[in-house]
């Protein structure tokens, strides 16, 4: 034990020797070896030696194209089915139960990342809510005996893979919980378009117009 | 649609790929899955490529699931979990609207019990109600005491292995008996390969000549495994040196009991397969069927 401890002080006092060795070095030329300072004496604060060190921002190309409001609401590519993978699908899990609901579209987002299947979109789609009206008893009145919501969450997938696809859908089909219904169907405008708010203002206004 | 060459080990998934047509699948539906698949192209079945002369038989197995129909019974520890959890749920939680009004009217009552009790000093602002809210948790409790749930396990629909509502909680595959070589053998049913067809196509077919009506979704094109059997030497001549069967997956739509068929049909779970299928057979079946 001894001896290694012996080694180590040795070898210590060697990296001292040579840290000595060195300075006088490095004060005789201070711009080579220190190419630091130069540059940081026009930007950074003497006390303040690494202020800004992780910025790169300023390295980029400022030009950015101004974005319309309009744009924003762009639909992404549908993506064609080729033969060897479908176009993008969505897959719909909607039910009564939100919970349930929303940790089946968790287990299926995780199991597309494990089965490295790309998912483009994960939404969800705005409640409806249903009111269930019994008749009365005793009489003609409908009453309200209860209100259910039915949530909906859309998980979309691009190029799934069609030798995946069985293994896929297997495993979601037997892991799917009671009280959830899951519907697999391809992507198309109208499905886009259906989440948007309906204005009837101006459909009104164009009508008008178009007259 | 050309034949796989000779010489193709079990690999089952990928090489197939490019030999299939695709067909576009549109599924919606709940439990029960409903595909409507439309042809792409008509054309793609004029087209006949060269098919060399392979000395092996092609035929199509379907692989029939029935997707288990109520959760499984959890663990004892997850039972315990799951007290627990409603439990701690049921502490941390805040009064609802109908148990504040339970507690509300209660008051009232008691209030109006005590002799010093005065209308007019109601500050409540609302009308008496008619319906207490007592009354409707009482007719809520009725109607949960009406309502019987249906047994999630029957033990003796359990034991009849050709019922389709056994194990409710487990995944079935169906087993039938059909004429193989010699003699008769339980296995996946199966039909040969015609010119013309898609193995899928075969697949179906094997499903359609069932004599119980079985309606089922495909649910790939591709198929999910292979079995390769080689005839005994004695029985390999130069065209036909074995048969590789291509098992296609599809899952059951509809659950309600068909008649009572006298067909040899077996719904089993993943488990029970070993008593009844050889074990070559066996050992590539359960590569792809999923015991979840």
């Amino acid at each position: 034990m001894n001896h290694v401890f012996g080694k180590l002080q040795a070898s210590l006092t060697r990296q001292v020797i040579l840290m000595n060795q060195t300075l006088p070095l490095s004060r005789n030329m201070p711009s080579i070896q220190h190419p630091v300072w130069s540059s940081a004496s026009e930007g950074r604060y003497h006390s303040m030696p690494t202020h800004g060190i992780g910025s790169w921002k300023y390295l980029l190309n400022k030009k950015r194209t101004q974005k319309k409001k309009k744009d924003r609401h762009q639909m992404r590519q549908i993506v064609a089915a080729t033969d060897s993978t479908y176009g993008t699908l969505n897959v719909k899990v909607s039910g009564y139960d939100m919970t349930l609901v929303e940790r089946y579209t968790q287990y299926v987002h995780h199991l597309c990342n494990r089965l490295r299947i790309n998912v483009s979109l994960c939404y969800a789609l705005p409640t409806r809510t249903t009111e269930v009206m019994l008749m009365q008893e005793h009489g003609t009145k409908m009453f309200v005996d209860a209100v259910l919501k039915t949530h909906e969450r859309v998980v979309q997938l691009n190029s799934l893979n069609t030798t995946v696809c069985p293994v896929f859908m297997d495993v979601l089909l037997k892991h799917q919980p009671e009280g959830v219904q899951l519907s697999v169907s391809e992507h198309t405008e109208a499905d886009f378009k259906a989440r948007f708010k309906a204005r009837p203002e101006l459909q009104e206004l164009m009508t008008n117009m178009n007259q | 649609m050309a034949a796989p060459c000779a010489g193709m080990a079990g690999r089952p998934l990928g090489q197939f790929l490019s030999c299939f047509r695709r067909t576009v699948a549109v599924r919606t539906g709940l439990r029960q899955f409903s595909a409507s698949s439309m042809c792409r192209a008509a054309s793609q079945a004029a087209t006949v490529t060269e098919r060399g002369t392979s000395p092996w038989n092609l035929m199509a197995a379907v692989c029939l699931q029935r997707l288990p129909v109520i959760s499984a019974e959890s663990s004892p520890l997850e039972q315990r979990f799951r007290h627990m959890m409603q439990q701690m749920e049921l502490e941390k939680s805040l009064l609802s609207d109908h148990e504040l009004r339970l507690l509300e009217d209660a008051e009232r009552m008691s209030r109006k019990q005590s002799d010093d009790y005065d209308s007019d000093e109601e500050d409540s602002g609302r009308d008496q109600d008619i319906v207490l809210a007592q009354d409707l948790d009482d007719s809520w409790e009725q109607k949960l005491k009406n309502f019987q749930p249906a047994p999630r396990v029957s033990a003796d629909v359990d034991k009849d292995l050709s019922s389709v509502q056994r194990c409710l909680a487990d995944s079935l595959v169906l087993l039938a008996e059909q004429q193989v070589g010699g003699g008769k053998l339980w296995l996946l049913p199966q039909a040969p390969w015609q010119e013309g067809e898609t193995l899928r196509q075969t697949a179906e077919r094997a499903l359609a000549s069932l004599p119980a009506g079985f309606s089922a979704t495909f649910l790939s094109n591709a198929p999910c495994g292979v079995y390769k059997y080689k005839l005994p030497k004695a029985a390999r001549t130069d065209s036909s040196e074995g048969t590789k069967v291509f098992f296609f997956k599809a899952v059951l739509s509809d659950i309600a009991p068909t008649t009572a068929i006298n067909a040899p049909f077996m719904w089993l779970q993943k488990s029970e397969l070993q008593r009844y299928l050889k074990p070559a057979y066996m050992m590539k079946v359960e590569r792809f069927i999923l015991d979840l």
